[in-house]
């Protein structure tokens, strides 16, 4: 896997504080051998001038990664691969995408083409949560939630302009949005620590624009044969897709504990770890624990 | 990717990394067949594997039949050939 192109993607709402957090990250002398894409939704490009990258930075702008850039951003990764190959170029990319762009089609789009399929590999998604709107823009906004909802890591930056009470409530909400990811927090950059959560904090409300919540469910596959359980979740993702953002798991199969995490409807290729913990995360609206339940029980009888 | 077929034109689909020996792959194919028939045979549908070709076969009552690559591809050709959604949590 090490000869293949690692890619990370940062993520995160409009002024999250992405390229803050960057800047940070490269002034304490990480990523020094990261070419680092910058997407930008406007035309003309700001950030570019704020990151002091030298030469390996480029700028993808006037449109999302995940949507009007996305070809344009295609064609890059396609080059950088090609260059890898030929043994010149660099062996991680950093995608810093705008703050209207959510990292699920971006990650869609790579698993889709057959080039980037087999050279590149999605290392990390990181989101950035800014703690002091981050609540009104979970609140309103459904791009923020799938954000948060595709995220592996997840940065909570301003922590030090938020009260405790709201913190507590938007940690409760990243945690119920995306109970798999890591969270942490920055402040300009530099990592703080967090205090330990308020387990009886209640996540935020959720607008009135979107009608039903996300829940997060969680499904113990541990007696669930591989074939049985491949073939409902697959069943699943192409009924439900629009609806589950994210499942995510480490289950049991014959050629061992394999790590499932899907993101709208693309299953990303399972990689192979030491332990199963045969529990399922399953985040989407619509449906219930004990329908899911239920029909995994029927579909793996017999 | 093969000259002939053009199968596959991606890595294998992810239900497959089930697997790591080649005997395990028949094994799980084997397995899957079968949970798929049982799935199907509730919406009148049949579903066979030769096991040392790619693809699966799907077949409708009167004869309509469909070769595809993988289950992505199954999930959709058993809507088309059935005109309805195929929903695992609907009860039926």
């Amino acid at each position: 896997m090490s000869d293949r192109l690692g890619l990370t993607i940062l993520g995160g709402f409009l002024g999250a504080g992405k390229t803050t957090w960057l800047r940070h990250q490269r002034h304490a002398g990480l990523y020094r051998e990261t070419w680092l894409i910058v997407n930008e939704a406007a035309v003309e490009p700001v950030d570019d001038r704020l990151l002091d990258w030298g030469a390996g930075l480029e700028v993808l702008s006037g449109g999302c990664a995940c949507c009007d850039a996305l070809a344009p951003l295609r064609e890059r990764l396609r080059a950088l691969c090609d260059a890898r190959s030929a043994g010149r170029g660099p062996g991680t990319v950093l995608l810093e995408t705008s703050g209207l762009a959510d990292p699920a089609p971006i990650a869609a789009m790579i698993q889709a083409d057959p080039v980037l399929a087999r050279h590149l590999r999605l290392t990390e998604i990181i989101v950035l949560v800014d703690a002091v709107k981050g609540p009104a823009r979970i609140a309103t906004e459904p791009l923020a939630r799938a954000q948060i909802a595709a995220a592996d890591r997840i940065i909570l930056t301003k922590t030090d302009r938020a009260g405790t009470p709201g913190l507590d409530r938007l940690r409760a909400s990243v945690s119920a949005l995306a109970p798999g990811a890591v969270v942490s927090a920055a402040v300009l950059g530099v990592a703080v620590s967090l205090p330990p959560a308020d387990q009886n904090a209640l996540p935020l409300e959720i607008g009135p624009e979107e009608g039903t919540p996300l829940d997060a469910h969680v499904l113990d596959v541990a007696g669930t044969d591989w074939a049985a359980l491949s073939v409902w979740l697959s069943a699943l993702i192409h009924a439900r897709g629009a609806d589950i953002l994210r499942i995510k798991g480490v289950v049991h199969s014959p050629a061992g504990p394999l790590l499932l995490q899907s993101v709208g409807r693309q299953m990303q290729p399972p990689e192979r770890l030491d332990a199963a913990t045969d529990r399922l995360v399953l985040i989407g609206r619509g449906t219930s624990q004990a329908a899911l339940v239920r029909s995994l029980a029927r579909w793996s009888a017999g | 990717m093969c000259a002939g077929c053009g199968a596959p034109p991606l890595p294998g689909h992810w239900t497959d990394a089930g697997a790591a020996t080649p005997a395990d792959r028949l094994r799980i194919r084997s397995a899957r067949v079968q949970v798929l028939a049982r799935i199907l045979a509730g919406r009148h549908l049949t579903v066979r594997d030769g096991l040392l070709v790619p693809g699966l076969t799907l077949a409708a009552t009167g004869g309509r039949q469909v070769i595809v690559p993988d289950l992505d591809a199954l999930w959709s050709a058993a809507e088309r050939l059935t005109g309805r959604c195929l929903d695992p949590l609907d009860d039926v």
